[in-house]
């Protein structure tokens, strides 16, 4: 039994290693979301003014911009499995540039932070702060190479109904970020 | 043995030896100066017998490292060596270096040794565990480009495995993370800072590859189990190790004048850094557990299950025990810290290399195991050396407290050296406990020199 | 659970897993370069400083204490010393004091060598052990006597 025949009994979608890899990441986050609790615990006021200061507009649009990215990627899963490798591209190809718009008004909030002079060391809001979401940030770039690569691939006819292990893999990760932007925005953003 | 060129190892494991015994003879003596303050003075200092200590283990560590690179990698790459003879020329450029250092260490004021060998042009001297001259730090650089270079062209002429690649990566990490020894500016904090890009990013980084991938090598040669599944294995490990162990590096740049977020990233990093090391403990059981042949020399076997155990025990369970920011407040530079790194040395370093040398040394004596005889002094050693080592552990476990509880967390702290002496009773017990582990070592040499029945090598 | 763990996916988290971590490493370094002159007390780096931390370093000092919890446990915690010894009132006075009366000679105690340093020699130590005490070590050691 090949690979990807056995593939389609089992329950985990993409290859197992990326599920090991998920599990991992969801622990380092897990592991930061609770010492993000403990210290708002420390100086709930300190935290409490500093959150004021974050834009929780453009928060709440690449909440938006992520959501509505995972489900283009869903659909461009689902194209493949009906041997779609052009949609399957355009689907992961519209994936990509809303990454891409994600990372464009993450920038730019960046930006207005540091051009205020906030850094990491300004007090453990800001720490926490930026520390999560660029460790997030980074985390959205690599989901776009690895779209990329799929997307190029896929472009060639790469994959099809029954071999399409590495468009669920890219899917899974992207899936993953989306997830855990969707725990960190209300987090660090809304939450008081 | 497969390769003629894989004989080169043999004094590579010879002088590592050696100069293990050396390392436990300095041990003693520091051991003794714990509680007997005057032993020896002033012929050897405290801070000289220390230094001659900690740079013996790495020396010799370093030649099992590269004793086991020049048996693993034609068998792995399948051809010989590129240069034996290169292998033989580093290997005495690297001993009679370090023994005139040690020589040097000994017999001249550390001050007027560091005027000598160009400390005034750049000075890298007098830092822990970098003592070593500039001249020594620059040969241990020429030895390690040798060394590589004759490794990576070995590499690139033969076979290219998941092992191969993973222990040259860590071998070639290793010597880039050395330049930063090099680097020392007077800002005490940067100092400090970069200074555990050298021990940290060694210890806690390139090195476990190195382990990783002689553990995966001996495991594949006496289980006899599937080199796809060790390989994954052996990936997922280090994988595990280098995101854990890169941020842990923050676990050391709490106290030393770096931002305060160091302890979060500390923190949070370094208590995932046991991670890898139970891995490495369930993987060695678990391929001993599922193992296609019965191997002759059990000896390798027990190192090699017991490098598991007493890595995770010693890196792993040690090290979480004092790496969280608010235990480490109280602990930092106590004996806690030095507990954790005997069992850890000893646990991961000390047994993988001696795994390697259980394993490869009778192959290449010429037979596949050694006398029934031999092993079982040889497991008597192992069970000497790694009891005593973690009785060691325990006590100085227990003058950390000492030191904890009346130094740093007590209302009327005590001064430094009234703490010492209430703690002198289990500096003591270490010192009996020093003893066996002496015996052990000197056990485990005797086996080499038991004869009896053997087998040809394969 | 499913089998499709390859050896090459492993390797490539590997590599990626490494390289993503490393390059966090380095921006936090990068950070870290940028937030130090306010906390490590680099502008009190004079030469008198930059000459004790060698006569520090020369005399192998690591080798049995500890600065700032880092080096040997067999003595004191030399971090603190200035501030331990009296600091701006008579710290100076007690480090030259005690480096001069060294070793004590008393029988079964730990002995310190005497290392022959020149009056100057002796004033840049104390510049030195002054200058590293007033670094931001966020509070470490819990006491004084560290």
């Amino acid at each position: 039994m090949t690979a990807e025949a056995k593939n389609q009994h089992e329950g985990l979608p993409g290859d197992f290693a990326i599920w090991i890899f998920i599990l991992a990441e969801m622990l380092a986050f897990g592991v930061l979301f609770v010492a993000y609790a403990f210290a708002r615990a420390h100086d709930v006021a300190l935290f409490n003014a500093s959150q004021e200061t974050l834009n929780r507009t453009s928060g709440a649009i690449n909440t938006l911009v992520l959501i509505t990215s995972s489900y283009f990627v869903a659909r461009g899963v689902d194209a493949i499995k009906r041997d779609l490798s052009r949609d399957c591209a355009w689907w992961l190809g519209a994936t990509w540039l809303l990454g891409a718009v994600f990372i464009a008004i993450k920038s730019a909030e960046f930006h207005e932070k540091f051009s205020a002079g906030i850094t990491l060391s300004t007090n453990s809001f800001y720490m926490f702060y930026l520390a999560l979401t660029f460790f997030h940030f980074m985390h959205v770039l690599m989901g776009m190479i690895i779209l990329a690569v799929v997307i190029v691939k896929a472009r060639r006819g790469g994959y099809g109904s029954r071999d399409h292990a590495g468009v669920e893999t890219a899917a899974s990760f992207w899936h993953m970020v989306d997830l855990l932007w969707i725990i960190l925005f209300p987090l660090i953003y809304v939450i008081r | 043995m497969q390769y003629k060129s894989q004989a080169v190892a043999k004094p590579y494991f010879i002088a590592a030896i050696g100069l293990f015994i050396g390392q436990i003879v300095f041990g003693l003596v520091m051991g003794l100066q714990y509680v007997v303050g005057d032993f020896l003075f002033p012929a050897i200092p405290f801070n000289i017998a220390r230094m001659v200590h900690t740079n013996l283990l790495i020396v010799w560590l370093l030649f099992g490292f590269m004793g086991s690179a020049y048996y693993l990698i034609p068998e792995e790459t399948e051809n010989e060596l590129y240069s034996p003879k290169l292998a033989i020329i580093t290997f005495w450029i690297f001993l009679v270096a370090g023994a005139l250092t040690v020589v040097g260490y000994l017999f001249v004021p550390y001050s007027t040794l560091a005027e000598w060998t160009g400390n005034n042009i750049l000075a890298t001297m007098g830092r822990e565990f970098l003592e070593q001259p500039l001249i020594t730090k620059v040969g241990i650089v020429i030895v390690a480009l040798s060394f590589l270079f004759n490794i990576c062209m070995t590499l690139l002429k033969g076979r290219k495995t998941s092992i191969s690649l993973v222990l040259v990566l860590g071998l070639v990490g290793l010597a880039v993370f050395f330049l930063f020894s090099f680097y020392n500016p007077t800002n005490l904090v940067l100092d400090k800072y970069y200074w555990w890009w050298v021990v940290h990013l060694w210890v806690e980084g390139v090195w476990e590859l190195i382990l990783g991938a002689i553990l995966a090598f001996v495991l594949i040669k006496v289980t006899g189990v599937d080199r796809e599944v060790i390989e994954k294995w052996l990936y997922v490990i280090v994988t595990m190790t280098l995101i854990t162990g890169i941020l842990g590096t923050g676990h050391h740049y709490y106290w030393i004048g770096a931002p305060e977020y160091w302890q979060w990233w500390g923190s949070v990093f370094s208590a995932l850094e046991p991670i890898p090391f139970f891995m490495m403990t369930i993987f060695a059981f678990n391929m001993v557990n599922r193992r296609r042949r019965e191997h002759p020399n059990k000896a390798a076997v027990l190192w090699a299950l017991g490098t598991g155990v007493l890595a995770f025990l010693g890196a792993g369970v040690w090290g979480f025990l004092h790496t969280l920011a608010p235990v480490n407040y109280y602990t930092h530079g106590t004996q806690m810290t030095a507990s954790h790194g005997h069992l850890a040395f000893y646990g991961a370093y000390v047994c993988v290399v001696i795994t390697m040398i259980s394993y490869a040394m009778p192959i290449l004596r010429g037979r596949a195991a050694n006398s029934n005889k031999a092993q079982v002094v040889e497991m008597w050693s192992f069970w000497l050396m790694s009891v005593s080592i973690v009785f060691i552990t325990l006590f100085l476990t227990a003058a950390g407290i000492v030191q904890v509880w009346l130094q740093r967390y007590s209302d009327a702290p005590m001064a430094f050296m009234a703490v010492q002496d209430k703690a002198a009773i289990f500096y003591w017990m270490r010192e009996g406990a020093g003893v066996i582990f002496l015996i052990g070592l000197l056990t485990y040499v005797a086996s080499f020199f038991i004869k009896g029945e053997t087998k040809a090598a394969a | 659970m499913s089998t499709t763990f390859t050896k090459s996916m492993a390797r490539n988290i590997f590599y990626g897993g490494s390289v993503f971590f490393f390059l966090l490493f380095i921006a936090l370094t990068v950070d870290t370069t940028h937030a130090l002159p306010k906390r490590d007390n680099s502008q009190n780096i004079t030469p008198e400083v930059a000459r004790g931390k060698k006569i520090w370093e020369t005399n192998n000092c690591i080798g049995c204490h500890t600065l700032l919890g880092e080096g040997a446990y067999f003595a004191p915690e030399l971090g603190n010393v200035y501030k331990r010894r009296g600091g701006d009132n008579g710290g100076a006075e007690f480090i030259k004091g005690w480096i001069k009366a060294q070793p004590t000679g008393i029988p079964g105690r730990r002995q310190m060598p005497n290392f022959h340093l020149t009056d100057q020699e002796l004033d840049d130590v104390v510049a030195f052990l002054k200058y590293v005490s007033e670094i931001n070590t966020e509070k470490w050691p819990p006491n004084i006597e560290g």
